[in-house]
């Protein structure tokens, strides 16, 4: 079945064919509509799941644990400011080891008040050991909700899962989607099989007891090793998933032109389709460039990128988020500790989209224009470089 | 006459219970540990033990951090305090987490007693929106706050059921402050103002009261079921640790602490004082009152005075 539907739609599709039992969630911009049309989905009687509408996103992701520990399939989803209330939770769903599936329909932080685009919300909790996925269309929403589930309750996995979709840009577009048919997820999802933990009179199990240091130790270092499984895990749910619904997102990340690419710009989430058509037209110009679009952004797939970068000489990073402190952006500096000691490219930091901020294809010819000038000069005359920042925007927009 | 032919019948039948009572949790399994370090006189530990008693081992139990998670209830490494399934939620997720568990054993069709042993600052301050939200959810859940008046595990501070007047560690006594300058949350009616199916306040001096609550509400079926077990603190409150119950006994007597409570739209004591003590009595047996002045004491016994008769006003 084909649609036109928005990405919060898309998300609540691909939730609904993954059967969840219990859902939990709390209204924000620009989630809203996914909570809407799930408790439409429900209320309709297509979805049978127990619907909790909780009084915070701190209790939607609470009342998942406890659902989860009693064996249930769950779904959340939330933005920004929900999202920093739900960080006690939060950090204790993936050490608790619980496979719930979240979207966070991604949204600048305040202050200054904003409730608009960015990914500054999802980023900022890059440490708290769960695996991030970002999307670039409203297929891959869908789809990658899907394959979440799949990679959420994996044996070698049993983490939980974000699916980071981009506020606005992807929650609030329509475009046209396959929606897939209910018995094809169910033979690619099989029903969840909850015994590493749980809460049962039948069994009874004292679960989280105070921990010693020791023993803490071991289940951290094999929270990690269920990471960087996951590394391993989803290029095999990928690749099933192409085989039975025939669409790939090639796992942690996805190659774009990047044959004989001297060039490289890496992207994360709605801005790759832009970057793409930009890309394509530099390499009308004869311009060796390529894309990568990151879509494990947690674990951060070092090992891939050091392999897909090792002939690179220039790469430039497009980063939708600050890191304060690094002053630069995120996924940039995470880049650069990765190839530290294995290669060494130029390098180029680029800030942009803050605050629903478009990122333009004038955005992204500037941003090719300044790496083709690195490359030509082999030097990096500014090392982060703010969009939008030159152009003195703020400027007309404080006196208008 | 009538009055006294009264006085008598509660007498004898109170007298009867308590028997009956008695013997029935004797015999009852012990779920609980008998090797967890509670301070000695704890009176948290014996509303946990007659709890799981009455509720038996169809029961998955919550025990938010505190005194009781302190002690050991949910285990340590990999040693478990008690013979059902036991966890850590959050100290503000209580009711959120129990919600979840319960939705999903309804979803499948299974009767489980989910049931929340959690301090007053996990109810009344930090943890009382998810648990205020799970009440007009009518969570199916069953919730015991058993109140020390106070942050006992991290060491004696005030909380939103600290007492006026109170010593704690953060609200002590000198030149300029004389203890808690706040009244205390009344945290029972605020629950039952939520018009869940059920709602009672007990006291472990009382525990054919407390049982009996107990099974009421194990058979609520329609919502949330509210106990506020008043529950002396001999190491945080500075009095003998063989004088608990006793503390316990004298804070119902003096009206400090009225046993009632609420369903089907009606409010009803459970304990009727026939012969009320002054306030003094109590206050003058916990050591957190002892800087009190008989001014000061007189400020809360019309205090006291003043929520018994609201409660009274409502109540049949």
């Amino acid at each position: 079945m084909i649609k036109i539907v928005d990405g919060n739609q898309a998300a609540a599709y691909g939730a609904k064919l993954s059967r969840p039992e219990v859902i939990a969630a709390y209204p924000i911009t620009p989630q809203t509509p996914l909570v809407e049309y799930i408790a439409s989905m429900v209320a309709r009687g297509e979805l049978d799941a127990e619907m909790v509408e909780v009084e915070s996103e701190h209790s939607a992701l609470s009342v998942l644990h406890g659902a989860s520990l009693s064996g249930a399939r769950t779904f959340t989803a939330t933005s920004s400011q929900g999202l920093s209330l739900m960080y006690e939770p939060y950090f204790r769903t993936s050490t608790l080891r619980l496979p719930v599936v979240m979207c966070i329909v991604t949204r600048e932080m305040i202050s200054p008040q904003s409730v608009w685009g960015g990914q500054q919300d999802a980023v900022t909790v890059r440490d708290a050991g769960w695996i991030q996925l970002f999307v670039e269309n409203n297929q891959e929403v869908l789809d990658t909700v899907i394959q979440a589930y799949r990679l959420a309750e994996d044996r070698r996995v049993l983490l939980p899962v974000n699916v980071c979709l981009d506020g606005f840009y992807l929650s609030h577009m329509a475009e046209k989607v396959v929606i897939p048919d209910q018995n094809e997820v169910d033979d690619f999802l099989p029903p969840l099989v909850m015994d590493h933990i749980k809460l049962d009179p039948e069994n009874p199990m004292s679960v989280d007891p105070l921990t010693p240091g020791p023993l803490l130790t071991h289940y951290r270092n094999k929270h990690v090793e269920g990471l960087e499984n996951a590394k391993d895990v989803i290029e095999e749910v990928d690749r099933e998933f192409e085989e039975r619904f025939g669409r790939s997102y090639h796992g942690k990340i996805e190659p774009f032109m990047m044959d004989d690419a001297e060039i490289a710009v890496v992207t994360m989430g709605s801005m790759s389709g832009t970057v793409r058509v930009i890309v394509r037209e530099a390499r009308e110009r004869g311009v060796r460039i390529g894309m990568l679009k990151l879509r494990m952004f947690r674990p951060f797939p070092k090992e891939e990128f050091r392999e897909l970068l090792k002939d690179i000489d220039v790469i430039g990073v497009i980063d939708r988020n600050v890191s304060f402190g690094f002053s630069s952006g995120t996924v940039y500096y995470e880049l650069k500790s990765a190839l530290f000691g294995y290669h060494n490219p130029l390098m180029v930091s680029f800030i942009a989209g803050l605050g629903g901020s478009d990122i333009s294809k004038m955005h992204v010819r500037k941003v090719v224009e300044i790496l083709e000038k690195v490359h030509k000069t082999g030097k990096v005359e500014k090392e982060v470089v703010w969009m939008d920042l030159e152009e003195k925007l703020w400027e007309k927009q404080l006196k208008s | 006459m009538g009055e006294t032919i009264e006085k008598l019948k509660w007498l004898l039948t109170d007298k009867y219970s308590n028997k009956r009572v008695e013997e029935e949790i004797r015999d009852k399994e012990d779920l609980l540990s008998s090797g967890i370090s509670t301070c000695l006189g704890c009176g948290s530990e014996i509303g946990l033990r007659i709890a799981l008693k009455v509720l038996g081992r169809n029961t998955i139990l919550a025990i938010p951090p505190g005194c009781m998670g302190g002690v050991g209830v949910v285990g340590y490494g990999t040693t478990t305090g008690t013979e059902v399934p036991v966890f850590f939620p959050l100290l503000d997720n209580i009711a959120s987490m129990l919600s979840g568990i319960k939705r999903y054993y309804r979803r499948l069709g299974r009767k489980v007693h989910v049931l929340a042993y959690a301090g007053d600052g996990g109810t009344a301050d930090v943890g009382f929106q998810c648990l205020s939200g799970a009440a007009e959810r009518d969570e199916n859940i069953i919730y015991i706050c058993y109140d020390n008046e106070g942050y006992m595990n991290t060491g004696i501070q005030r909380s939103g059921t600290t007492p006026y007047k109170a010593w704690t560690t953060t609200t002590p006594v000198g030149e300029a402050r004389r203890g808690k300058p706040q009244v205390n949350k009344n945290m029972p009616l605020i629950m039952a103002m939520h018009e869940i199916p059920y709602t009672a306040t007990a006291s472990i001096a009382y525990i054919e009261d407390y049982v009996s609550k107990l099974k009421k509400a194990a058979e609520v079926e329609d919502g949330l079921a509210y106990i506020h077990l008043f529950s002396p603190c001999p190491t945080g409150w500075r009095f003998s640790t063989d004088k608990t119950i006793e503390v316990a006994r004298l804070a119902v007597e003096t009206n400090f602490f009225p046993l009632w409570e609420a369903r089907y739209g009606e409010i009803r004591f459970t304990k009727k004082i026939w012969f009320k003590k002054p306030v003094k009595e109590y206050l003058k047996a916990v050591g957190k009152y002892s800087h009190l002045t008989d001014e000061e004491i007189n400020e809360i016994q019309k205090l006291v005075d003043d929520r018994y008769r609201m409660l009274k006003s409502l109540a049949r």
